[in-house]
């Protein structure tokens, strides 16, 4: 099935930010980040703990504007933007820690994710004209596929929060992609899930990028970015460490000095 | 169909049922005035039960229908089918006023806000006398009429009031079950997730608490023009704290509870006369009582409790079927 937007032949980056700096109180969280995530890419941010890579991303997606510094989305900026435009632009996140709509069905959630997608405003939910019929039943089917694609079919009843929690990062996956995104922002995927979670995991965000979407993931398992990143941008205190493939980054003495905290 | 169709759909079979047999004058009134609790707790349960917001003053709005509504068809001489609708407009606008600033934040700004609103009405129900009678009240209010027959009190009022309550049941039910139904209740849930994917949460919130204000004023043009008499008694704090209770009782989220609140407790100070001087420790009490063994309100309590029962029966004999 087809849950992006066809692959990108687009050569420019999706992503542009530019000197990206972010101080709260009298700490500076980030301090003049530039980097680039080219269409069609897995782009990884590693760093060690108060690295900025949370700050990072909540710059990307819309929770709080830079200090300074510029970030370009298919090359119109969006600092400062409010996170649900962000989202009709095509740019949506899974939490850290997952957050699902408890209470509704996992049907629902991936229905709620379709939310920009969908014309029905406050009449048409009223009226229920044909036209709105039409759009909530591709939206059910719709809903269904992206379950599929996920693997998660025989549980779209159930209520979302009692689905054990590696399943819940899949719902909240599916629930990211109904937005029909060009770039997922995933905030360590991989957390809390077992090594098979985790490899399956990989295989997913590999058929997710099959489909033409970009991923831009903040991740502490090594062996998952290793595994499926095209390029790798290291933090360490707020500034850029190094950027480039992950076999270079592997090579690199800076960045094995920040994470073992090996002194010369 | 589903099951909870049925169910609203026996319950207003029950309505209707003793409605049209009714001989007796006071429970046909009686009647009516559940039909406008209703019509206030089915607004108000959407923007608790669904939208997670609550409001403390939706007396206020419920006042604002009937006395606006009042003043132009008593002052004025207008028709009340014209007073109506500008009455559901002042409330709307109000409703956008006190909305607009509390809803941006999140947590229970609206409650705060809502509350000190209800209170400022109120006071100005009670001393605006000129306009609005004052304490003695608003009297002489002229009836709804199509054509020579009158429509508003009596049966003919008890049908309408059901009418009205009835579609705005079916409207409460599509809104619920569509995008803005299902990006509510995702609010509801999660706010910051509800972001994430793409829902303007403060215009949502600022639409639905509109939307709840305007079906509350609604009610308060059927009551007015029913009673022909309104006093701001009707419309104090402590209606807004009885409308969610009712709410609460009948459990938020469901529209169907929120028929089944305002039942109860229209009826049961009709009932329990004796305890008139304890209104509200009466209501505390139902309140801690649900909030602390049936959360979920009265109505999925009893319907968990009886599902309870139900698989206890299917235990206690594996053999028969599967």
């Amino acid at each position: 099935m087809n849950v992006g937007n066809g692959p990108s032949t687009d050569p420019a980056p999706l992503l542009k930010a530019e000197g990206l700096s972010k101080a709260f109180g009298g700490v500076q969280a980030l301090y003049d980040v530039s980097f680039a995530v080219d269409a069609g890419s897995v782009q990884a941010v590693i760093g060690p703990n108060g690295a900025g890579k949370t700050t990072l991303f909540n710059l990307i997606t819309g929770i709080f504007p830079p200090d300074q510094g510029r970030i370009l989305f298919a090359g119109d900026p969006i600092e400062g933007m409010a996170v649900h435009r962000l989202v009709a632009r095509g740019i949506t996140r899974t939490f850290q820690n997952v957050e699902l709509f408890a209470n509704m069905s996992v049907l629902e959630n991936v229905l709620v994710g379709q939310h920009v997608c969908l014309r029905t405003g406050l009449w048409g939910a009223l009226g229920r004209w044909p036209r709105v019929r039409k759009e909530e039943t591709e939206a059910l089917a719709r809903a269904r596929e992206l379950l599929k694609f996920v693997g998660l079919d025989d549980v779209a009843r159930d209520r979302s929060g009692d689905l054990p929690f590696g399943w819940q990062r899949l719902v909240e996956i599916a629930r990211a992609l109904a937005a029909r995104p060009r770039l997922l922002l995933l905030d360590e995927p991989a957390a809390g899930l077992n090594p098979v979670e985790t490899a399956s995991l990989g295989e997913l965000l590999r058929r997710i990028r099959a489909q033409g979407i970009t991923l831009l993931l903040v991740e502490h398992d090594m062996s998952l970015v290793m595994d499926i990143s095209d390029s790798i941008l290291v933090l360490n205190q707020g500034r850029k460490l190094a950027e480039g493939t992950p076999r270079e980054i592997q090579k690199s003495s800076a960045v094995t000095k920040a994470y073992l905290g090996a002194a010369g | 169909m589903k099951r909870s169709h049925v169910r609203t759909l026996i319950f207003l079979a029950l309505v209707l049922g003793w409605g049209a047999f009714a001989r007796n004058p006071y429970h046909l009134q009686l009647l009516a005035v559940i039909g406008v609790h209703t019509l206030l707790a089915l607004g108000l349960n959407l923007l608790m039960g669904f939208a997670g917001q609550i409001s403390l003053g939706h007396a206020a709005f419920y006042g604002i229908g009937a006395y606006a509504s009042g003043v132009l068809t008593v002052h004025l001489g207008w028709s009340p089918w014209v007073a109506g609708p500008a009455a559901l407009a002042l409330a709307a606008a109000v409703a956008l006023v006190v909305g607009l600033p509390t809803l941006r934040l999140t947590g229970y700004y609206l409650g705060m806000g809502t509350l000190g609103f209800g209170m400022i009405v109120y006071v100005l129900f009670r001393e605006w006398s000129g306009l609005t009678g004052g304490a003695s009240g608003l009297v002489g209010i002229p009836p709804l009429c199509l054509g020579p027959i009158e429509l508003s009190s009596g049966r003919n009022g008890f049908w309408l009031i059901w009418l009205v309550v009835l579609a705005n049941f079916l409207l409460c039910e599509r809104l619920i079950d569509s995008r803005m139904g299902r990006a509510l209740r995702a609010i509801h849930d999660s706010e910051r997730a509800a972001a994430a994917v793409g829902v303007d949460t403060a215009r949502l919130k600022v639409m639905v608490f509109v939307l709840s204000a305007v079906m509350a004023a609604l009610a308060g043009f059927l009551y007015a023009h029913m009673m022909s008499f309104i006093s701001p008694s009707s419309f104090d704090f402590m209606v807004s704290i009885r409308v969610v209770t009712m709410v609460v009782i009948g459990g938020m989220a469901s529209v169907w509870g929120a028929l089944f609140g305002a039942a109860l407790l229209t009826m049961l100070p009709e009932w329990l006369h004796v305890f008139a001087d304890y209104e509200m420790m009466v209501y505390g009490l139902i309140l801690m009582v649900v909030m602390i063994f049936l959360p979920q309100g009265l109505t999925r309590g009893v319907m968990d409790l009886y599902e309870r029962w139900q698989r206890s029966l299917d235990r206690s004999r594996p053999s028969a079927q599967s």
